[in-house]
């Protein structure tokens, strides 16, 4: 069913693993850097069912502890449909923050011993489990699985082939749960083991897990002790009927069985007769079904034989500690789900109770303000609530889209939510700093920039080709004059440049490139550094066509040397909603092929740069349907006029926002030498300013 | 009642010029300073852990290497989203240089360092530059890096940049320092990790080839674009933003040493071939050497 369940840290160190089938590490690690450090494609959705993600064919589900910074991964095949691992994430994540609380809390965590947890995590599968398109069932049935048997089972062998006729309805549930053998569970000692062996009984019971178990019975009184019950209950059951509801002709089900049980019947005799040592060959059925009546059944009763059977043997104590146990675990699973469940649907803060009382009401207050101020004061919703909203309306004034500044303050809010404020850190401090760094991580890039370094390595060596740069944008913010712009800063470096006319259709608009290239080709004559020329073919052609030749020109078409090292090829401004000429770019984009896409955004425009950069982005699909560059479909944004906006540069945290696409070149004046490199550290402090 | 009548009763001791109060305000005004010094110098004392710091490219070994130190087995591990730490102790075949004569035979504790893990991811490495700058009592970084895959041309560039950041923050540090007493110079060693793997560089062929990469890189960067930040005034220090021996053609590593940092480039192993245990004697021996 599942491929892998892994629980890792925050920095990355795996504390516990457990693998079905060999699942690459690639997979994990590439869940982490989407979805975590990227943050793509992730849609807010907390609370109720844990997000999936898809990576080859596995689906990744996974859920998070911020306190402890523990992150649980479950891997399994796309194909299937397993509703309940949401439980099953949830459990999990609240049991092994309970068992290893401790060591959680140290401060240079490495490495948790956590094979204790193995066991636990079984169970929890087998608890869980319902097969690949069910819905998990829920713990009420169980219980009413329980409810409904006992009156079957009240009396001798006797009584039992009449009564599993009765039985059977409630069985049809039971076969899901795979329950393990018990003898197993019984060689390991330790307390969890217990819990386990808990959790394993406690759901509706199977026929076949009872059968390894009425084998052990015979040889150990140990076994005895723990399996025991079923079987000395049944004895005991016959003194004292009324104790016990026992399920066990439900287990059973089948008619087979029942039949049988008749046969058992015929030999109560027999069975008299081999009390002492255990169960008879022909006893084994019914025995099979008592330990699963036994096991199934919550009824303390069962409990206190348990122990009193146990007592002259020295584990008795122990097993009847371990049924107990048991008990908690199931309930604790199902509380887990209960809450986990009562919590998607209202919101999770946790207000601390109110102090009763005026002096306790100002005694917290006063602490509370002296914390504010002090520090070390832990951050609830209501903390943060106020600063953030104030933050964001910060950030809305700095020009960053409503969809961006939302993001960032729900991230800063996630991270500081349950945080600890450092000594002599007011709130607005902390979050301040919290923001820095989410605006640090949206802006910084993934890879290195390095245009010149990307230039030189392709044409150079045997495969040379002309290194294809495109520009896109909407009308009028600046898409030929940065691209003249780009076209001085190649020049600069001694590249022979080809700027190529894409824009058909505006009036104007190769002229205009005409001039730039007029005025770029004096200015390299003087300095005596690269050439610089225009392909045109006139107005009406189809630019993507246009393009392709000019790559072709620029490669000299295999007849010896190329002819350019960098082709810049100018497209026309299109609106970002207009869908026909925005399909258009499709076609321009596989044809053309460049080796870099930049779309230029205004530094003037606000909300609707997500929507443009969006748009623009969407439609550079390669042949197969994929967006290229990695599924981004652009490498990167100018931002141009960002000297008439001062600091308020919110376009480039919103353009980046939207697509994940960094910022490559900012425009900051009229020349052609006014096109810088985007510095984060900058960015980042004039938007916190 | 009777609680505001004891509290007045005690309240009226208090302020009454009695010899017992008196006393006991004495010993509190005098104890109580002397316990805060306490308390805070034992609190800042504990920090003054030697630490090294861990970098390198996402994947090249970072926090297997940091479990391995800190555990004696390195762990299964993915990319990290936070940096992390961990408190080491010297292997007893390691002698640290201010034990270097201390007897083979002599069993006692050694030496405790910390060692910072850093994420390696291109998003996240500001918190590798910042605990670079902050940290008080480093001794040295380790740059890890896989030695696979520098042999391709994009694994050897994500590295050789890194490291030339990594390089030219260390110099800025050096030449950037307001006061005559240089800050304490911090060695680099270039931890050449992942020699198990067939395809790997031996160690020499790492250290040139990240040099060769880095001459690339650096005059790739001294021609870019100025950045945003950078303001018109100090446009003129190229100087500055030069690593290494200004205007040299080839990049050594050899050059750093005029601006307080060693370099050396030691190969080795997290984990070992089909599950052996790998070989980290050479990294332990340089961290035994600037302890």
């Amino acid at each position: 069913m599942l491929d892998a369940f892994e629980i890792l840290t925050t920095s990355g160190i795996v504390l516990w693993r457990k693998e079905y089938a060999p699942v690459s590490s690639n997979v994990i690690n590439s869940l982490i850097n989407d979805v975590f450090i990227e943050q793509r494609g992730q849609k807010s959705s907390d609370g109720g069912s844990n997000p999936a993600y898809r990576k080859d064919k596995y689906t990744l589900r996974w859920t998070s502890a911020k306190d402890v910074g523990l992150i649980f991964v479950v891997v399994y095949q796309s194909l299937l449909h397993l509703s309940w691992v949401d439980n099953l994430l949830r459990a999990v994540r609240a049991l092994f923050t309970k068992q290893y609380a401790t060591e959680l809390k140290k401060p240079h965590l490495t490495n948790i011993d956590s094979k204790d947890f193995d066991p636990t995590f079984d169970a929890l599968v087998r608890k869980l489990d319902t097969g690949s398109t069910r819905r998990p069932s829920e713990p009420d049935s169980d219980a009413g699985v329980i409810e409904l048997t006992p009156p079957s089972s009240t009396v001798s062998a006797g009584e039992e082939g009449a009564d599993e006729d009765d039985a059977p309805p409630p069985l049809p549930g039971a076969p899901q749960f795979k329950k393990p053998a018990i003898p197993q569970r019984q060689k390991q000692e330790s307390a969890i083991v217990d819990d386990t062996t808990s959790a394993d009984i406690t759901p509706v019971p199977t026929p076949d897990a009872s059968r390894p178990s009425t084998p052990a019975q015979a040889p150990s009184h140990l076994l005895t002790a723990k399996a025991g019950p079923g079987k000395a209950s049944r004895r005991a059951r016959k003194a004292n009927t009324s104790a016990f509801a026992t399920s066990a002709p439900a287990s059973s089900g089948d008619e087979r069985p029942s039949s049988r049980a008749k046969g058992g019947k015929a030999s109560v005799k027999q069975k008299r007769r081999w009390d002492a040592n255990g169960v008879a060959t022909e006893g084994d059925d019914d025995a099979v079904l008592d330990y699963s009546a036994v096991t199934s059944d919550p009824a303390d009763g069962e409990g206190e034989l348990d122990v009193d059977d146990v007592k002259a043997e020295d584990m008795g104590s122990r097993t009847g500690k371990g049924q107990f146990v048991l008990k908690d675990l199931d309930d604790e699973v199902d509380a887990i789900l209960a809450s986990s469940k009562a919590t998607s649907t209202t919101s999770t803060s946790q207000t601390p109770s109110d102090p009763s009382g005026l002096l306790n009401t100002a005694t917290s207050k006063i602490t509370g303000l002296f914390r504010n101020v002090v520090g070390g004061k832990t951050l609830s919703k209501a903390d943060l609530q106020q600063p953030l909203a104030q933050m964001q309306s910060h950030l809305l004034e700095k020009n960053v889209a409503r969809e961006a500044a939302e993001r960032l303050t729900t991230s800063v809010e996630t991270d500081l939510l349950h945080h600890k404020t450092a000594s002599f850190t007011s709130i607005d401090k902390t979050i301040r700093e919290s923001m820095a760094k989410a605006l640090t991580r949206i802006l910084t890039p993934t890879s290195s920039l390095d245009l010149l370094r990307n230039i030189t390595s392709t044409i150079e060596g045997p495969t040379a080709r002309p290194y294809v740069i495109s520009i896109v944008g909407v009308n009028g913010v600046g898409k030929s004059t940065s691209l003249s712009k780009i076209a001085y800063f190649l020049l600069q470096n001694k590249f022979r440049v080809l700027v190529v006319a894409g824009d058909t259709f505006r009036s104007g608009a190769v002229e205009q490139l005409r001039v730039h290239v007029r005025n770029l080709s004096e200015l390299s004559r003087r300095e005596n550094v690269g050439t610089v020329e225009l392909f045109e073919k006139g107005y009406g052609k189809d630019a993507a066509t246009v393009a392709r030749d000019a790559v072709t020109h620029a490669t000299n078409a295999g007849k010896g040397e190329m002819l350019y090292d960098v082709v810049l090829i100018d497209t026309a401004g299109r609106r970002h909603n207009d869908t026909r000429l925005m399909s258009s770019l499709t076609k321009f984009g596989q044809l053309a092929n460049p080796d870099k896409i930049f779309m230029v955004g205004e530094a003037l425009v606000g909300t609707d740069s997500v929507a443009q950069a969006r748009n623009f982005a969407k439609e550079f699909v390669d042949t197969k349907g994929q967006l290229r560059n990695h599924g981004v479909g652009m490498d990167g944004f100018i931002i141009s006029k960002c000297d008439t906006v001062g600091d308020m540069v919110g376009t480039l945290v919103s353009m980046v926002h939207a697509t994940g696409i960094p910022v490559v070149f900012l425009g900051v004046g009229q020349h052609y030498g006014d096109l810088r490199g985007l510095n984060v550290g900058w960015a980042v402090d004039k938007l916190m300013k | 009642m009777a609680g505001q009548s004891t509290l007045e009763s005690w309240l009226t001791w208090a302020f009454s010029p009695s010899i017992s109060a008196i006393l006991v305000t004495l010993i509190i005004s005098l104890l109580s300073p002397i316990l805060i010094h306490f308390y805070l110098y034992r609190k800042a004392q504990s920090k003054e852990l030697p630490s090294f710091l861990l970098l390198g490219p996402s994947g090249a070994g970072k926090t297997s290497l940091l479990t391995l130190f800190a555990n004696g087995t390195s762990s299964k591990t993915h990319t990290s989203q936070t940096p992390s730490s961990a408190l080491c102790a010297l292997p007893s075949t390691i002698r640290s240089t201010s034990d270097r004569y201390r007897s083979e035979n002599d069993t006692s504790s050694q030496p405790q360092f910390l060692l910072l893990d850093t994420p390696g991811h291109g998003k996240l490495r500001h918190h590798a530059l910042a605990s670079l700058t902050t940290s008080t009592a480093l001794k040295g970084l380790i740059y890890v890096v896989d030695s696979a895959a520098l042999s391709s041309s994009a694994g050897l560039t994500g590295a050789a940049e890194y490291l030339y950041d990594i390089l030219l923050l260390l110099q800025k540090r050096h030449t950037g320092a307001k006061t005559s007493k240089d800050p304490q110079a911090l060695p680099v060693m270039i931890a050449a990790n992942k020699q198990d793997v067939f395809s790997s560089l031996p160690t020499q062929m790492v250290k040139t080839k990240l040099e060769e990469e880095i001459a690339r890189v650096r005059a790739t960067r001294s021609k870019g674009l100025m950045d945003s930040g950078v303001g018109m005034e100090d446009a003129g220090e190229e100087e500055r933003e030069w690593l290494g021996e200004y205007g040299a053609e080839a990049f050594g590593f050899g050059q750093m040493e005029e601006h307080g940092v060693e370099v050396v480039v030691v190969g080795g192993s997290v984990r070992g071939e089909g599950g052996e245990k790998g070989d980290v004697e050479g990294w332990w021996g340089w961290v035994g050497e600037n302890l």
